[in-house]
């Protein structure tokens, strides 16, 4: 089942292209990332489709429902750009009236609070809140009525690493839970860790959509191997990986060591080498090739159409 | 709507402008009123030759809907303010697009703004229809509707302030600019009108054609200029120099120009990013 259907969506700001042509679809029960730098048109998509934004072309639709589908965004649970609160109202409050403008979610108040870390603070006025506990009420108003879909922009913006560690557990728990996760981030790391398909775009063009595996598997670039690792006398260690062949480079990183190898060099053959030649290790730790990797194939060598 | 209206009541009960602009007019209703009763009872009721010209009491019921209306106009101004910054701060604050995504659809989240105007105009006109009853009873005359249409005309005036407070917070969408439009459009207008008035002066005396008072067709002057003043005892004398009051046209003028700023606000509304 598709949840969200967009076919050639374009928006233009006078002379400005921010998005064009764009298509895509949004499987259920997904983590589906859009990706992109700052300034690529992720926001301006996710502000057509929730209707804050209007298309200068095509369409799109929420699982099948076409036009503004007003009842239909009421059962999805959004944080756009930042977070938009009644800045005199307390946080209870501000749910309060996004419950009822939904038409549900009034008794769930306390427990998303809670799921945030803002049932202590829920008579404070939104005006008292700092940067990551306005992000963090924006993330309980969108849970409000438990909706089967939810679009987030950039969720972790404003966080703390403990705050961005619990964003991304929650994500995974929503999915597992049966959701549909919309989320748009110019974060590789964050989308390579929760999202299970991803939508890269750049300039407003998108560059490539499909299940993260995928596209990772698409990759052009040779499949090496990037491996940390670490022992007591990285020196030696360095001097008796130069012997090994399939090594290709070899770069001190911090504490650790990386290198880039050929894909049959794996783990276990590295650290049987190493034990063999009388170095044991501290740490050996296995990188594939990573969105990043990918997603500056995709951008990187295509910075103009 | 009345779900909505709710949700409007959540957002505006707590808010101190709310409270402190409505307690700003019902006070300034009532003191005005009060102003002019002890300025009619102890200044010119006390000098002789005014009673040739003032017969009467302008609290007395018949006249007493044309007085309060009068006076409390000149506080529309408030609820009218009030608006401006409430739809003023949905965009400064981009509450407005949370509403949408939450999922109120554009023209519900107009409809409601446009609600909340009438309702404001139909409480200030319900504090001023109290204020003449009690004026009204405090003065001894016998009870009348005669001179009703008055409040009409003072809640069209209203209504006419507030959609006019809607639509420019809603072209603005800025605090800040939107009230000193406001202002600057209605000192402005004024100031128009008044230049109109001699003007149509001056067509009545060297044309002799009678277009009734310019100024009066302007969107502001036109429900402004249904309400006159109770002590407009000199109107009669000055009948051939005055352009002649033309209430059926100022009246089409006044719903002529709600009907446009209603469409203009719906459009901008409909077509615009939020």
């Amino acid at each position: 089942m598709v949840i969200l259907c967009i076919e050639n969506l374009t928006k233009n700001y006078k002379a400005v292209k921010a998005l064009d042509s764009v298509s895509f679809s949004v499987p259920a029960k997904t983590v589906f990332g859009i990706l992109g730098p700052n300034g690529s048109g992720k926001t301006t998509l996710l502000g057509i489709v929730m209707d804050v934004i209007k298309a200068s072309g095509g369409t799109y639709n929420w699982a099948g429902n076409s036009g503004e589908a007003n009842d239909f965004r009421k059962k999805i649970g959004t944080l756009l750009e930042t977070p938009n609160f009644y800045h005199y109202l307390s946080a209870e409050k501000n749910l309060q009236i996004a419950a009822k403008i939904k038409g549900r979610g009034e008794a769930d108040i306390e427990k998303v609070l809670k799921i945030v870390n803002l049932y202590e603070r829920k008579d404070s006025k939104f005006n008292t809140f700092s940067l990551g506990m306005k992000q963090r009420l924006a993330i309980a108003s969108a849970l409000l009525g438990d909706p089967d879909i939810l679009v987030f922009d950039e969720p972790t913006n404003g966080l703390d690493p403990a705050g961005i560690a619990e964003i991304r557990e929650l994500i995974k728990k929503l999915y597992i839970g049966g959701k549909t996760i919309i989320m748009a981030s110019h974060i590789l790391d964050e989308v390579e860790k929760v999202c299970t398909h991803v939508a890269i775009i750049q300039k407003g063009i998108l560059k490539s959509v499909g299940s993260v595996s995928d596209l990772m598997n698409l990759s052009t670039v040779s499949t090496n191997i990037l491996i940390e690792l670490s022992a007591t006398d990285n020196t030696a260690l360095k001097n008796i990986l130069q012997q090994l062949d399939g090594v290709l480079s070899i770069t001190a990183f911090g504490n650790d060591l990386h290198i880039n190898c050929i894909e049959s060099i794996t783990g276990e053959k590295l650290n049987r080498f190493c034990f063999e030649n009388g170095i044991s290790l501290n740490k050996l730790h296995v990188k594939r090739t990573t969105l990043e990797t990918r997603f500056l194939e995709i951008t990187g060598k295509q910075s103009d159409k | 709507m009345i779900n909505l209206l709710k949700i409007e009541w959540l957002k505006i009960k707590s808010y101190t402008g709310f409270i402190l602009l409505a307690s700003f007019f019902a006070v300034g209703v009532v003191a005005s009123n009060y102003i002019v009763y002890i300025f009619k009872r102890n200044v010119l009721d006390q000098v002789e030759a005014s009673k040739l010209i003032f017969s009467g009491s302008p609290f007395d019921f018949e006249m007493v809907w044309k007085t309060v209306t009068y006076y409390s106009s000149y506080f529309l101004i408030l609820p009218a303010l009030l608006l401006v910054i409430l739809m003023a701060n949905e965009f400064n604050y981009k509450t407005h697009r949370q509403n949408i995504i939450d999922g109120l659809s554009r023209y519900d989240f107009l409809k409601v703004k446009l609600a909340i105007a009438l309702v404001f105009a139909l409480g200030s006109t319900l504090i001023v229809i109290i204020t003449a009853l009690v004026f009204g009873a405090t003065s001894g005359s016998s009870f009348s509707v005669n001179g009703f249409e008055n409040v009409g005309y003072f809640f069209l005036k209203a209504s006419t302030y507030n959609i006019i407070a809607i639509l420019i917070a809603l072209l603005t969408k800025k605090s800040g600019v939107a009230i000193a439009l406001f202002f600057i459009y209605t000192i402005f207008e004024n100031g128009v009108s008044l230049l109109l008035f001699f003007l149509a002066v001056k067509i009545k005396k060297d044309n002799h054609h009678d277009f009734g008072n310019l100024g009066n067709y302007l969107p502001m002057n036109a429900s402004d200029g249904l309400l006159t003043s109770p002590f407009d005892q000199f109107s009669g004398m000055t009948r051939d120099i005055i352009p002649s009051d033309n209430n059926k046209l100022v009246l089409a003028c006044a719903i002529v120009y709600i009907i446009i700023f209603y469409y203009w606000s719906k459009i901008k509304m409909m077509r615009s990013d939020l």
